[in-house]
Parts: C-alpha cells; sequence; structure tokens
C-alpha cells in the first residue's frame, strides 16, 4: 500500500513537472522579484522603465582601425540600415549619419511656437512679475531683455553654428532647449574615431526570442557592412548579451556546485559510514522531496524565479536529516520492526519537521513574492522529505545504516565526572561565544542592492561600460525620474524639481526632455500672454536696433509672431505630446513616458549621486531605482518580522511538547548558534543582506533539528546520535561548497547555513561538558 | 622726410594697378595642386608644421548678417602637436574651446564639459580642422582644394572643402601669415557671415605647467 501511495505520487509529481514549459515559468530577471502590485510607486516604475524600455536597448560602436579618428560614418549607416530591416529590431539609429536627427531637430524647431513659447512666456512673466512693475510695462522689459540676451549669445561658441537660424529665432527658443537639455542629447560625447548606432528590439532580452534570433540580426548585418567595409570593426552591448552569458554560467555554476556538493557528502559518509553504497537509500528520499517541493510549488505559482529553485536547492541540507535519522537508527532492541522504530522516533520527527514547516509558512504572509515562494517551496519539501522517508524505509528490510565505532563515540566518556581544565575550557568557549555574539550583533551592517542577485560578468560589464560611456553615459551623473498620474501632473511635478534644483543644487545643471514641454498652465495661459503683448514687435525692433542689430534683418520672426499672435496655438494639452511622440525616436523617446499609468520624465544632472530628492517632489533617483535597496531593506525588514515571529512559535511549541529544560536547550542551541555566527558577520564587517537573513532563517531550522534529535541522548548522558554529526557534517560541506558561488547571495546562503550548522553541532558535542555532573549519575 | 604729394598719389595708384592685376583667391589660377612638389610652396607648408608647443593671443571677431558692428572675443591660443589646439577666451565670456582628435569640447568657467555632437558635419568639421591644424598635406590635399597668393605682405592660403556636407557650412578657411608666422585665419561661410582670428605674440616652444594641460587639453 505504501508503495504504491509513493510510486503514484512520485509519477504524478513526474508527469506534471513533465508538461511544464520552463522558460515561460521560472524567471531569471531580477526585477521579476518585485511584485506586480507593490504599493511603492518607484517599484513600477523601476519595472515599466527597465523591463519595458531599457532593457530593450541595444548600442553599437563601428571604428575603423585604418583611420581611428575619423568615424565609418558610411558603415555605420549600412549597419542601422541592415538591422531596422531585421525583424528582430523594432529600431535601428545611426546616430551620426544626422537624417533621423536632422529630421527631428528640423521637427522641433518649426513646432517651437507650440513647444517652446509658452515656457518662455511663462517664465519671462514670472521674472517680470518680481520687479514689481506694472504689467502695462511687460512687452518693452520683454523686447529689452530679448535683445540682451541675443547680444550676449553671439559671444557663446555654439553662435556660429546657430548664426542662420537667429533671423527665424530671435527670442532663442531653440538654442536655449538645446543648451538645457545637453545632457540628454543622443551624442557621442568625445567619441573619438567611433560612429555609433542605437538600437531597440522588439522581443524581451531575458526572453529566447530575445536573445538567438537578435544575435543571429546582429551577425547578418555585421557580415553585410564587413563585405562592403572589411576594415571596419564592430564593438556591442545588450542586457540580453548578458542575461544570455548569465544563463549559461548559473547553469554551469549550478551543475559544479551540485557536483561538488555531492562529493562533499560523499566525502563526509565515507568517513562515517562503514558500507558507503548504502547511504544510496537516502537518494531517494532527497529526490522526492525535491519532486515534493517542485510539483506543490509549480502548481500554487504560476512564476517563480529561478533563485527558488537554488535555495530550494538547499533543502537537501534539511531533507536528508529525516532519512539519517530513522535509518541510522539502531533497533532498541533484536527483532524491533520498522513500525516499532518509527512509532519511537515519531516525536522528534514531527516536532522537528512540523516546527520548522510553522516556521516557513509564516514566510507566506511575506509582501515579497519571492519570500512566499521559498516559504511554501521548503515546507512542501519538508512534509514531502519526512513522509517520502517514512514511506520509502517501509519498503527496506530492516533498515539501518551502520555507522563506524567513532562516529558514536561521545567527547566527554559517559559516566565520568569533566574534567575542571575541560569545563573551564567550555566555559570559557561559552563566555567567547556570548562576547562574540552580543559585541558582534551590534556591528552589523545591512544593505540590500538587487543587483547582488545576479551572476556578475566582469567582462561583459566592463565592454558595456565602455560602450555607455561612448554614448554618453558618465559616473558623473545623476539621473532622476519624476512622475505624475497624469502626463501634466508629471510635467508640473517636473517644473516643481528643477525649480529645487536650481535653487539647491548650484552649479548642477539638470536636463530633461520634459523641457521640451510647457507645463499646462503656461500652455493654458499663451494666448492670454500673447494678446496682451500688442506692442512687441515694435518695441522689439527698437530694442535690437539698440543693441546693434539689424532690426529688418529679422523679418521672418516678426512675420510669425504677428500671426502667431492673430491665430495662437490651442486644443489639448496631451496633444502636444502626441504630436511629439511621432517625431522623437531612438533614445530620446526613453526619456519620457506619457503611456500606462503613471507618467514620467528622466532629468540628468552632471554631478556624482547625491542625497534624494525630498518627498513631495515626486522624484526618485534612478541609480535607487536600479538597487532597489529601499523596498530591500522593507523587503527583509519584513522577512525579519516574520521570522522572528515563525521562531517564536516554533520555541512556544517546542515548550508545549518537551518539559522546560530539554524546551529551553532545544531553543537556546540554535538561536545562540545564530547569534555567534552574525556576530562574527559583525566582527569582520561582512555587510549582511535579506539573504543573510533567509540562510539564517534556515540554518535555525537545521540546528532546531540537531537540537531536538540529541536531545533524548542529551538527557540521558549518552553521545549524540551519530545521524545528527553525519547529518550537520554532510550539511555543513554542501552548504560550504555553496559559499564559493559566484553568485553573491548564494555565497550568502551558504556561508550563513555552513556557519550556524557548525556552530550548533558545536553546540551539541561541548554542551555536555558544562555541566558538573551528569543528571543521571 | 615726407613723400610728395605726387609721388604718394603715383604709389597709390600702383598699388590699385597691382591689386587689380592679382588674380582672387579662389581661382584657378591660385590653385595648388602638389604643394610638397610645388618650389614656390614645399618650404612654406614644411615650416608651417607645427613641432613645438605653441601659444599666442588672439582677437575673434565675428561677423553676422544681421549686425552691424562683429562681435569681438579676446583670448588666449595654446597649439601642442599631438594633443590638439585649445583656445581659451577671456572675454566676453570666459570658456575654454579644445579642438584635438577626439572631436570638439567646450569647457565653462567652471571646468563644466559639453562634447559637441558626434554627427557627420561637426565629424567632417573636425577633421578638416585638425587636418589644417597638423599641416597635413596628403591629408589636406584629400579634403581640400588648396589655393595660395604671395604679396608683399606675406602670403595667403586658402582651403576649400570638397565633402559638399561641409562645404555648406563652410565655404573656405583662409590663413594668412608672414614667414613661418600664423597671423589670421578666416573661416568663411559667407560673404556676410565669417570669423576672423587674428593671431599675435605668438611664443613658440612655450612650457604648459600641468595645470595648463588639464585646463587646457584633455
Amino acid at each position: 500500500m505504501a508503495r504504491c501511495v509513493l510510486l503514484g505520487l512520485a509519477a504524478l509529481g513526474i508527469a506534471w513537472l513533465a508538461r511544464l514549459d520552463y522558460a515561460r515559468e521560472i524567471s531569471t530577471n531580477v526585477l521579476d522579484l518585485i511584485p506586480p502590485g507593490e504599493q511603492a510607486p518607484e517599484a513600477g516604475l523601476v519595472r515599466g522603465l527597465a523591463t519595458d524600455l531599457q532593457v530593450r536597448v541595444m548600442l553599437f560602436a563601428l571604428r575603423d582601425p585604418q583611420a581611428p579618428a575619423v568615424p565609418p560614418a558610411a558603415a555605420a549607416a549600412l549597419f542601422a540600415g541592415e538591422l531596422r530591416r531585421a525583424p528582430e529590431f523594432a529600431e535601428a539609429l545611426d546616430l551620426g549619419g544626422g537624417a533621423d536627427q536632422t529630421a527631428m531637430g528640423r521637427a522641433i524647431f518649426e513646432q517651437r511656437a507650440t513647444l517652446l513659447l509658452p515656457s518662455w512666456l511663462g517664465e519671462r512673466h514670472r521674472e517680470f512679475t518680481g520687479t514689481g512693475r506694472p504689467e502695462s510695462d511687460f512687452s518693452p522689459w520683454l523686447a529689452e531683455r530679448a535683445a540682451a540676451d541675443l547680444e550676449a549669445f553671439l559671444g557663446r561658441p555654439e553662435a556660429v553654428a546657430m548664426g542662420p537660424l537667429l533671423p527665424l529665432d530671435p527670442l532663442l527658443l531653440t538654442p536655449r532647449l538645446i543648451e538645457r537639455a545637453r545632457l540628454i542629447a543622443p551624442s557621442g560625447a568625445g567619441t573619438g574615431g567611433d560612429a555609433l548606432v542605437w538600437g531597440r528590439i522588439a522581443g524581451s532580452p531575458f526572453a529566447a526570442e530575445g536573445q538567438g534570433p537578435v544575435f543571429a540580426a546582429i551577425n547578418r548585418a555585421e557580415a553585410r557592412m564587413r563585405a562592403a567595409y572589411p576594415g571596419v570593426e564592430l564593438r556591442w552591448t545588450g542586457v540580453n548579451q548578458i542575461a544570455a552569458a548569465t544563463r549559461v554560467r548559473i547553469e554551469s555554476e549550478i551543475r559544479v556546485l551540485n557536483a561538488l556538493s555531492l562529493l562533499a557528502v560523499f566525502g563526509v559518509g565515507c568517513l562515517f559510514v562503514r558500507r558507503v553504497w548504502q547511504m544510496l537509500h537516502l537518494l531517494p528520499v532527497v529526490l522526492l522531496s525535491l519532486l515534493g517541493a517542485w510539483t506543490a510549488s509549480t502548481l500554487v505559482f504560476a512564476r517563480l524565479h529561478f533563485l527558488v529553485f537554488l535555495i530550494g536547492a538547499l533543502l537537501c541540507g534539511v531533507a536528508i536529516d529525516y532519512g539519517f535519522y530513522i535509518y541510522m537508527q539502531p533497533a532498541l532492541r533484536p527483532g524491533e520492526g520498522y513500525e516499532s522504530k518509527l512509532r519511537r522516533l515519531l516525536k522528534p520527527l514531527l516536532a522537528s519537521c512540523l516546527t520548522t514547516v510553522i516556521g516557513f509558512s509564516l514566510l507566506l504572509f511575506s509582501d515579497l513574492p519571492f519570500i512566499r515562494e521559498v516559504g511554501f517551496f521548503v515546507s512542501a519539501g519538508l512534509l514531502s522529505a519526512l513522509g517520502a522517508a517514512m514511506l520509502y524505509f517501509a519498503q527496506i528490510d530492516h533498515p539501518f545504516l551502520e555507522a563506524r565505532r567513532f562516529g558514536h563515540r561521545a567527547l566527554r566518556p559517559p559516566g565520568r565526572s569533566v574534567a575542571r581544565s575541560s569545563r573551564w575550557v567550555a566555559a570559557l568557549l561559552l563566555v567567547v561565544a556570548a562576547a562574540v555574539a552580543v559585541s558582534g550583533t551590534c556591528r552589523l551592517r545591512w544593505r540590500d542592492d538587487v543587483r547582488e542577485l545576479e551572476l556578475p560578468t566582469p567582462e561583459l560589464e566592463a565592454n558595456a561600460g565602455a560602450l555607455r560611456t561612448l554614448f554618453g553615459d558618465t559616473p558623473g551623473r545623476t539621473v532622476y525620474l519624476t512622475y505624475g498620474a497624469t502626463v501634466a501632473e508629471a510635467r508640473r511635478h517636473l517644473e516643481d524639481f528643477l525649480n529645487y534644483e536650481a535653487a539647491s543644487a548650484g552649479q548642477a545643471h539638470p536636463a530633461s526632455l520634459g523641457l521640451l514641454f510647457p507645463t499646462e498652465a503656461d500652455w493654458r495661459q499663451m494666448p492670454a500672454r500673447l494678446r496682451s503683448l500688442g506692442g512687441f514687435s515694435a518695441d522689439y525692433r527698437a530694442a535690437l536696433d539698440r543693441h546693434g542689430f539689424e532690426p529688418d534683418s529679422f523679418a521672418p520672426f516678426f512675420n510669425s509672431w504677428e500671426a502667431l499672435r492673430q491665430h495662437p496655438p490651442g486644443g489639448d494639452y496631451a496633444s502636444l505630446y502626441r504630436d511629439a511622440g511621432r517625431v522623437l525616436t531612438g533614445p530620446l523617446a526613453l526619456l519620457y513616458n506619457t503611456r500606462g499609468p503613471s507618467a514620467w520624465f528622466l532629468t540628468v544632472v552632471d554631478r556624482p549621486a547625491g542625497p534624494p530628492a525630498p518627498a513631495g517632489l515626486f522624484t526618485v533617483g534612478v541609480n535607487e531605482l536600479q538597487t532597489l535597496d529601499r523596498l530591500f531593506t522593507r523587503y527583509r525588514w519584513s522577512a525579519l518580522r516574520l521570522s522572528l515571529v515563525g521562531l517564536s512559535l516554533v520555541i512556544a511549541s517546542v515548550f508545549v511538547i518537551y518539559p522546560f529544560r530539554r524546551g529551553l536547550r532545544i531553543a537556546l542551541i540554535p538561536a545562540g548558534s545564530c547569534f555567534v555566527v552574525f556576530g562574527v558577520f559583525g566582527l569582520v564587517g561582512q555587510t549582511l543582506n535579506l539573504f543573510h537573513l533567509l540562510g539564517a532563517f534556515l540554518g535555525v531550522c537545521l540546528a532546531h533539528n540537531y537540537a531536538i534529535f540529541s536531545s533524548d541522548s542529551s538527557h540521558s548522558g549518552t553521545a549524540p546520535p551519530v545521524s545528527i554529526r553525519l547529518s550537520a557534517l554532510c550539511a555543513a560541506s554542501s552548504f560550504g561548497v555553496l559559499a564559493l558561488s559566484r553568485i553573491p547571495v548564494v555565497h550568502a546562503l551558504g556561508l550563513t547555513v555552513a556557519l550556524i550548522v557548525v556552530a550548533a553541532l558545536a553546540a551539541v558535542e561541548l554542551e555536555p561538558f558544562l555541566r558538573g555532573r551528569r543528571p543521571d549519575a | 622726410m615726407r613723400l610728395p604729394r605726387a609721388a604718394a598719389l603715383a604709389l597709390l595708384v600702383l598699388a590699385a594697378a597691382a591689386a587689380r592685376a592679382a588674380p582672387p583667391l579662389l581661382s584657378a589660377a591660385t590653385a595648388i595642386a602638389d604643394p610638397a612638389r610645388d618650389p614656390a610652396w614645399s618650404a612654406l607648408f614644411a615650416s608651417l608644421v607645427p613641432r613645438e608647443n605653441r601659444e599666442s593671443s588672439f582677437e575673434e571677431r565675428r561677423y553676422f548678417p544681421f549686425r552691424r558692428q562683429p562681435v569681438i572675443l579676446t583670448g588666449k591660443i595654446r597649439l601642442a602637436p599631438g594633443r590638439g589646439l585649445s583656445l581659451d577666451y577671456l572675454t566676453p565670456q570666459p570658456r575654454v574651446l579644445i579642438v584635438d582628435g577626439q572631436g570638439l569640447l567646450m569647457r565653462d568657467a567652471i571646468g563644466r564639459e559639453v562634447s559637441l555632437p558626434a554627427d557627420a558635419r561637426t565629424q567632417a568639421s573636425i577633421a578638416a580642422l585638425v587636418d589644417i591644424l597638423r599641416f597635413d598635406l596628403a591629408e589636406l590635399q584629400r579634403n581640400f582644394a588648396l589655393h595660395g597668393q604671395r604679396d608683399a605682405a606675406g602670403w595667403t592660403l586658402a582651403f576649400v572643402p570638397r565633402d559638399p556636407l561641409l562645404a555648406r557650412s563652410l565655404a573656405a578657411l583662409i590663413v594668412r601669415g608672414t614667414g613661418d608666422t600664423v597671423a589670421e585665419i578666416e573661416l568663411r561661410a559667407t560673404p556676410r557671415q565669417h570669423i576672423d582670428i587674428l593671431v599675435r605674440a605668438t611664443r613658440r616652444d612655450a612650457v604648459f605647467a600641468p595645470a595648463d594641460w588639464a585646463r587646457y587639453f584633455r
């Protein structure tokens, strides 16, 4: 019957897992760790910004080694054209070719009266209001101010290039926009001999369609470009390049770590077990535990992050405990049947498993789906492990894994009093551990950075950094994102933020594409302001003459000014953005968003990251968003609260099951081990994050098992069961292997669990030395 | 000694006649087909190749068709072979303009940098300027039609872009000087819009302090 249940459940689980589409249901994107309904608005923004737009951008740089100072413009144009033809690319712009940018520039210039004039008039009017002069003076004041600005502008280097446009735009609407938005211009600042091509792929860079087919399209375009320009070299980067490399490296890392982990467990087994091959009976228990966890998790959750499985792999370390405990338990008397043995072991097994499950189940109440998934995965895995261990060993005649003799030997020989020196050494160790725990825990430093979840790819990141620099992205800049419920509100918030920057940032120069658009208030007031400037043409002619200009040269401007006064632009404020959206393409189109539930504008400030923008400006630093540190700190605190509540429940249930003294011992061993390890981290200056906390929770659960399984032996004054030593050393070695991982969080988890397990084993082994006489002596 | 009125008048007439006789600068008669082998010009071109750091004062006169008087800017010009050219504007607004192999860079009074866009026209202009600064004959012949004239005051060289894109913004670049010293550079867009840079007090073998290299070059 048990066999049928076991085989039936295993078959169902395997059948379920076989039909899953793993590429769709398992995510490797760290941003998928953020819940879609996250209440922090910036989290939703960064999801939209990073998952929909920026991650699809690809950067290309072409260089001709034969002429290193001259960008190979023709080759870049050809390459961009080939990319545009590929269906894998939604956009491809040759930034040096100028055709697209010229068209964009021309369109903005032609719409300057609609887009730029309202802001200019609004700013000047506010300035004029500050002078306290009567409203009737506005026109001559404005004319004098505009003529003086024009005269000053002619002394600037860019005036030469703008010269032909000035008779059309003497109010300097376009030069002013260029000056204020210079940081966001899609230029190759200091590109030297590189010709730059900007691309945006159609598919997600984290999915298969955004990787292989895109790389093939790039290869085809490069081949065609090289056929025409054989000497030209191409460099490129994109999130898909890093994502593809990361996936390969993660797969390789998991293979290597699993192999090393198995080797470590095998090595420990060889030390402790007489017939190592018998350890193979533990394999089905672990596999069935993982099968149960995978099946249950994929049944409950539509999409899981790969880190859940990576952390879930640590479940092996816990799952094997039940197998060891049942399998290594000798018969109490000759001929004792399995059922009788199991009945005897049921209390510690259930106490250990159910209390741990209670603890992990509390993670189901976390805000972070990832934590909920881990809690569910581990809980399901533990229940599966216990069930599988109990059912599996029922299939074997006389299941008993015999350990070598030294494995049973107590450090403190039974029935003898502890030597005074040994007791002193144990007491000293306890004092040192307590001191480390107290002093180190006070020095703990926490820092959460979502980027630590990623596997570093230094070469690709260096290449990406070099290319981003060519495209004008320098570390001395800070990028802010200002948002609002509507585009009008977002533009108003941007105005507030720019005013705040102007007042507080000193020499820093904020640049935003939002400057291209007026605020709704300026837009609405423009017709009235134009009407009030009836004498401006005459005033401005006179002012220009006074400043050494020939007013007749500006006839085109005066004609269009009068036409504008007669027919001021009207219509819907949102139409400004719709019209401009048809013109703005390429990198500029990624600097603002008017669709979706939130509208936003990006602002670049030429200073390294400073303090965050004050609350009320609806502005967050994109660097802050990229680390998501505030968000993850909140999640960490949430996980910590839940962990502490979980541990309290675990401890409370232990006191319900066991007498007070034994309950106290069972509670102190895991808690003490955890604090000592955190103390060590504090003293060595290790910075901790959410994943150290999760590792500690897992480690405490393991230590809790050892404390429960050694409770009877401690009470009776015998050596701890060999299963605990074997289990703890297996867990310490396999988790220790994970500490070698290059993924920072896996390293953190492995190290934390391994150290807690070692500390708990040491506590179990040394605890008898602290007792003067045995309770039964 | 004062010249008799008749002699002065005769000199004026002679000068006017000489001026009428000289062909226009940008004509076939003044074309220099191969400056490296042309005995009239090869020595001058060789002497103009900068071999040492130079520092001069300059006055830049910007002529715009919509303004009665030129806008005047003054400052110092520094030339470092291998590093580029630096125009240190002192008036009316202090700022530094750097032209080198990496492109065109502007630094304002507080050292804030602005690079000009890497569009084809800007790149072509910069490449042209760099070629002229180096007096790299091979590159100059490839990118410009060369013209030259000599008179009693010295010599005049004109560089007419072959690239139509560049020619749209720069009709000709004219360099005037005496001996191996450049006295004036004119960037002519149209007859009514041009920039004349008058170079004065050139100091050869100028020594730039580390702070100068950092401020005026990159």
